[in-house]
């Protein structure tokens, strides 16, 4: 197995990649909205949870993996000024599924079940093949920890003091 | 009863003949071919009588010398001659002849089936020569292209030799088109030959399992998931007691979903402080490095981002080293701790404690990491 791990890379920037990048997704978000009043504070959770992800995904290198990939364009989907994304790309990733689906759940259905659950988890995760949600999901955990930690930081710093 | 003895004498004239000859044509199938399409059996038969007389076993031994393939058209003459007596047997399998013969004949399993060919020739006489040199003519036939394949393989290593054979030069022919092309054409050529003999080279498959290429594509693919499985059992905490892929799927289910519901709870405590740290933060960012944001879609994109006074350095650093991906990590790393600390500075200027709080903490996130370079900056 040390020849397939070799080809498994799921290496992630340092933990100051994602802060920087969180932090000014924050200061995105403020120039695009300034909205201060506390009566929307639904609508700021939404955004900052969605700065969080949006900016986690280009820490994580932007349009290179399949999950970050995804999440940007659900990102554009929602609005189209914070995230420009080549058209072309987006008909690739979904064509695959349905039938890929199809294929795997007639081999292992307990294992294909859960892979179907995880699926639905990790953005993007519809259209890869097995192996490769497993790839994707090990980058994004990774990925995802390393955001936590960096929002863990920044909030015990503002609620410290 | 006469006749089909009859025959089988002649068929085990034939297959001395063919034998003989068999060793002189090797390398010359066509030629081979064209004698025994012309030759009548019974001239044949005339004309071979120096080796029928002598004992099978000294014939078998000046054959067996060259080649598994000569000693193979040996054989199956030699499974024509024990023809008759089978046959007069009832086809029971006793042969009277050499103990010698039974072993070598032994030791080639399609020789076996010849003999056996053999003896359904001694038994339906009609077809005994036709299909029996049909047969052996099977044989012959892919011989010749073995021998074009290696010579092919000595032309790709550039030595020119030319044999005379009709077949041979066809091919001669060819492989100056080929030689024209050059080397990535024959190694092509080559490796798709290799690709056809064996397709799935790199699985085996160990005793007891399926061989075909579905089972293996399908091992091969599991093999990958499990590999992969394992690697998310190294990230996730307390997944390694677990066995079973679906309770590991599971658990890995769970550590996906409860990041997910930590980056949602803390995005709220953090919409639920101050608001003002928000508009701080996009001054202070939007004037020490506007442009990142520009440059952040692409895969790369601390080249762009940096201010014009970083741009050289990092260039510089640039020149000095190969730029893996990892020394571009560094230098972008070398240069974030002056523009925290250009914020504190700010910071203070701006008498917010707050901001001197989230900027600490940044610093204190990334002395996490990087011990060395706060202890330069201290």
């Amino acid at each position: 197995m040390a020849s397939a791990d070799k080809l498994i890379n799921t290496d992630v920037p340092e933990k100051d990649v994602f802060a920087l990048h969180f932090l000014q997704s924050l200061s995105n978000l403020k120039t695009q909205n300034p909205l201060n009043s506390p009566a929307k504070s639904i609508d700021r959770v939404r955004k900052i949870k969605k700065a969080a992800y949006v900016s986690m995904a280009r820490a994580a290198g932007g349009t290179s993996r399949l999950w970050s990939r995804a999440l940007l364009r659900r990102a554009a989907k929602d609005d189209n000024k914070s995230v420009r994304f080549s058209r072309r790309k987006r008909k690739v990733t979904w064509k695959i599924s349905s039938k890929r689906r199809k294929s795997n759940n007639q081999r292992a259905p307990v294992v294909e079940e859960a892979a179907e659950r995880l699926r639905n988890l990790v953005p993007g995760g519809g259209g890869m093949e097995t192996s490769k949600l497993m790839e994707e999901t090990a980058h994004y955990i990774k990925c995802l920890s390393m955001q936590v930690k960096v929002m863990q930081c920044l909030v015990d710093g503002l609620s410290q003091k | 009863m006469d006749l089909t003895g009859g025959f089988g004498a002649r068929s085990g004239g034939v297959g001395p003949c063919r034998e003989a000859i068999g060793l002189e044509s090797l390398h010359l199938g066509d030629e081979f071919r064209q004698l025994v399409t012309t030759l009548p059996p019974e001239n044949a038969s005339g004309s071979f009588t120096a080796l029928l007389e002598l004992p099978p076993t000294q014939a078998v031994e000046l054959l067996h010398f060259t080649d598994s393939s000569s000693s193979q058209a040996a054989v199956t003459g030699i499974g024509g001659e024990i023809a008759p007596p089978l046959h007069s047997l009832g086809g029971t399998l006793a042969f009277p002849s050499n103990s010698v013969l039974m072993e070598r004949a032994a030791r080639f399993s399609v020789i076996a089936t010849e003999q056996q060919n053999g003896n359904i020739s001694g038994e339906t006489p009609t077809s005994s020569v036709p299909s029996n040199s049909s047969a052996n003519l099977d044989i012959v036939k892919t011989e010749p292209a073995e021998t074009d394949s290696s010579q092919r393989l000595i032309s790709d290593s550039a030595i020119e030799n030319q044999i005379p054979c009709p077949s041979q030069n066809n091919r001669n022919g060819k492989r100056k088109d080929f030689e024209k092309k050059g080397k990535s054409s024959t190694k092509k050529n080559k490796s798709s030959e290799e690709n056809e003999k064996l397709p799935y080279v790199h699985v085996r498959a160990r005793r007891g399992q399926a061989t075909d290429s579905h089972s293996l594509a399908e091992r091969a693919r599991r093999e990958k998931i499990n590999a992969r499985m394992k690697l998310l059992q190294e990230l996730v905490p307390g997944c390694d007691k677990i066995q079973g892929t679906a309770l590991v799927l599971d658990e890995i289910i769970n550590h996906v979903q409860s990041l997910q519901r930590q980056v949602e709870m803390l995005s709220m405590r953090l919409a639920a402080v101050n608001p003002r740290i928000d508009f701080n933060l996009d001054t202070i960012l939007a004037s020490e490095n506007g442009s990142l944001m520009d440059g952040s879609f692409n895969g790369t994109p601390m080249q762009l981002a940096w201010p014009h006074q970083a741009i050289e350095t990092e260039q510089s650093f640039h020149h000095r080293q190969l730029p893996p991906p990892p020394t571009q990590q560094w230098p972008f790393d070398g240069l974030n701790q002056p523009v925290w600390g250009r914020e504190e500075d700010q910071a203070d200027g701006n008498d917010n404690s707050n901001l001197m709080a989230v900027s600490e903490n940044v610093m204190v996130a990334s002395a996490n990491l990087h011990p060395n370079q706060v202890k330069m900056e201290l």
